[in-house]
């Protein structure tokens, strides 16, 4: 475990220091936040949806604090891929897809929670009607904090696919428009996923976008009952273990059929 | 048995070219990188891998290192085989790749150097001795808290140099390591690889475009051109068969001197003096000398034998590289 948990250090600590990044990625995301609600509240003045306009304006406050984690890219890494960097890690006594795991968890935790302390607080404070709501109950506040951990180690294996995937086309962006529209679109990033039509509800959260963010920020708002924490956590849980293992075997099939290009 | 040993080694590469007008799909093109090559490596010896660009060496540094697989050939570093086993394998190796980089970019050197010990696994007490030995070999005490970024090229390299032997390796691939380095940094980055290769007897093979590295570093040299061994052996015969031209300049106190030679000599004007080349064997340096003599009162004089890049050139030319 020893090399992992280094290098997820390392990363931690190498993500606090890009502090301006972190003002500017908090203002970005209030002024996200704000617009999205400002078109929320247009919606229900002139049809109430069936959802409390309250758990909307948390909903979108939870997705906006933690959209680092959810659209965030290893740049470094990538930049290794593309230029054969990544030689040197080939020759290292290393599990590669581990490696890598550690690397990209460590950001987007240690990203996003910069972001998003400072930007909860805010938003709890904002006006009625604007701000975010307190949790449902401490019990639903720990639930959806559990979901939210297992949530990043959903995106985190999605993402080393998106990295296994760049190993073999070398060029990441054809890619990472589709994932990332479908990121968007499906985890409940621009509509949140409470408002999509009840009949797509059975599947919309089963897909590995729901289990994301939008999971812990239902359970956050209570939508989901504490009765169904157990069966969301091993959904959350089926989809880490089968991304990882698509990731697992698509950086095994990489590592057989290398070519490093360029001398 | 030797050390490393490689035998009929292959590698082809498939190059998708440019979609020609008129057809629906890019033709693809067989490049044979290596088509064969052999050779045994001693341990402890420092060996100089040559040839022009494109001849396979880095492809021979990749299979050696176990990033590449061979299409055909064996290979035995150490009783392993590279691309086997590939985790206990390279635990044995080192490997710096001039033009890459390995340290990370935005934390201190230091920081990369404590991630690579846990990587290898390395015991502490190990780590730190073997660390400050190389920082003291390298210079690089007082670099150890400066991020990879404030570093001078120079200090890199060393920088990248100390991060690739601090697990020990019995081997170290060295590819074009002195690549864009000033004098100072050159020798002593030559320097440190002369100490480490008698310390620790580490084998050392080592490609570059340099000859200057290796007439310093190394006794033995081989040569690759169009994916084959064209040479293996040592530098100064390698040298005299190509080392056949010297170079005279010369200037007379008579700006006006006029100098009859034959047509064997070539002449140049050079500022105020001429620049001669001729072949010794065609027209004995004896007579050379003679004939300069008569043209007037010599002001100075130098001779000297070909420049090393000249050899090789000669040399890649007569082998139809």
């Amino acid at each position: 475990m020893k090399p992992y948990l280094s290098i997820f250090k390392l990363r931690l600590r190498l993500e606090t220091q890009y502090r301006g990044a972190v003002l500017g990625g908090l203002i970005c995301q209030m002024f996200f936040g704000l617009i999205l609600i400002a078109v929320y509240r247009a919606l229900y003045a002139s049809k109430p949806q069936a959802i409390p306009f309250a758990n909307v304006a948390t909903y979108v406050w939870f997705q906006q604090a933690f959209f680092r984690m959810l659209l965030s890219t290893d740049d470094d890494l990538m930049e290794k891929i593309k230029t054969g960097g990544i030689a040197y890690d080939l020759c290292r006594p290393l599990h590669l897809y581990s490696f890598y795991y550690f690397r990209i968890l460590a950001m987007k935790l240690m990203g996003s929670l910069l972001r998003a302390v400072p930007m909860l607080l805010i938003a709890l404070l904002l006006p009625e009607g604007w701000g975010m709501s307190l949790p449902a109950s401490p019990a639903a506040f720990l639930a959806s904090i559990v979901s939210l951990l297992l949530g990043a180690a959903c995106v985190t294996a999605s993402e080393n696919i998106t990295m296994a995937a760049t190993m073999r086309t070398l060029d990441p962006r054809g890619f990472r428009t589709i994932f990332n529209v479908l990121l968007m679109l499906l985890t409940g990033n621009i509509l949140p996923l409470t408002l999509y039509p009840d009949s797509w509800q059975p599947v919309l959260r089963l897909l590995p976008y729901a289990q994301m963010l939008d999971a812990p920020a239902r359970l956050y708002t209570g939508e989901y009952p504490l009765a169904e924490v157990p069966g969301i956590f091993l959904l959350q849980i089926a989809w880490i273990i089968a991304l990882v293992a698509l990731g697992c075997f698509l950086w095994n099939q990489n590592q057989k059929r290398l070519v490093l290009q360029g001398g | 048995m030797s050390f490393i040993q490689v035998e009929d080694l292959k590698k082809q590469f498939i190059v998708r070219k440019k979609r020609e007008k008129g057809s629906l799909f890019r033709e693809k093109e067989i490049r044979e990188a290596l088509r064969g090559v052999s050779f045994e490596i001693e341990r402890g010896e420092l060996v100089g891998y040559i040839g022009p660009n494109g001849a396979g060496k880095s492809t021979t540094v990749k299979i050696l290192s176990g990033i590449l697989t061979p299409d055909g050939g064996k290979a035995l570093v150490g009783g392993q085989v590279p691309w086997k086993n590939r985790r206990d394998y390279v635990q044995h190796i080192g490997v710096v790749f001039g033009q890459r980089m390995q340290l990370w970019w935005d934390v201190p050197i230091l920081d990369s150097y404590n991630l690579l010990k846990d990587i290898y696994r390395i015991p502490e007490d190990r780590y730190k001795s073997r660390l400050s030995e190389l920082t003291d070999a390298l210079g690089l005490g007082e670099l150890l808290r400066t991020p990879l970024r404030q570093l001078s090229l120079g200090q890199r390299m060393r920088a990248e140099l100390c991060g690739s032997l601090l697990h020990q390796p019995d081997i170290l691939f060295l590819d074009e390591p002195t690549i864009g380095l000033d004098a100072v940094s050159k020798l002593d980055l030559r320097d440190f690889l002369l100490w480490e290769n008698r310390e620790h007897k580490t084998t050392i093979l080592l490609t570059t475009h340099d000859m200057e590295d290796i007439a310093a570093l190394c006794q033995r040299v081989m040569v690759l051109g169009h994916g084959s061994k064209l040479y293996d052996g040592n530098l100064a015969d390698l040298l005299a068969r190509f080392d056949k031209t010297r170079t005279v300049e010369i200037s007379y106190d008579d700006p006006a001197a006029a100098l009859k030679l034959p047509p064997t000599v070539q002449v140049e004007k050079n500022g105020d003096g001429f620049r001669l080349s001729y072949k010794p064997e065609e027209f004995p340096t004896a007579k050379l000398l003679s004939l300069l003599q008569m043209a007037g009162p010599i002001r100075e004089m130098t001779v000297q034998p070909q420049n090393i890049d000249h050899l090789i050139a000669a040399m890649y030319e007569e082998m139809d590289l």
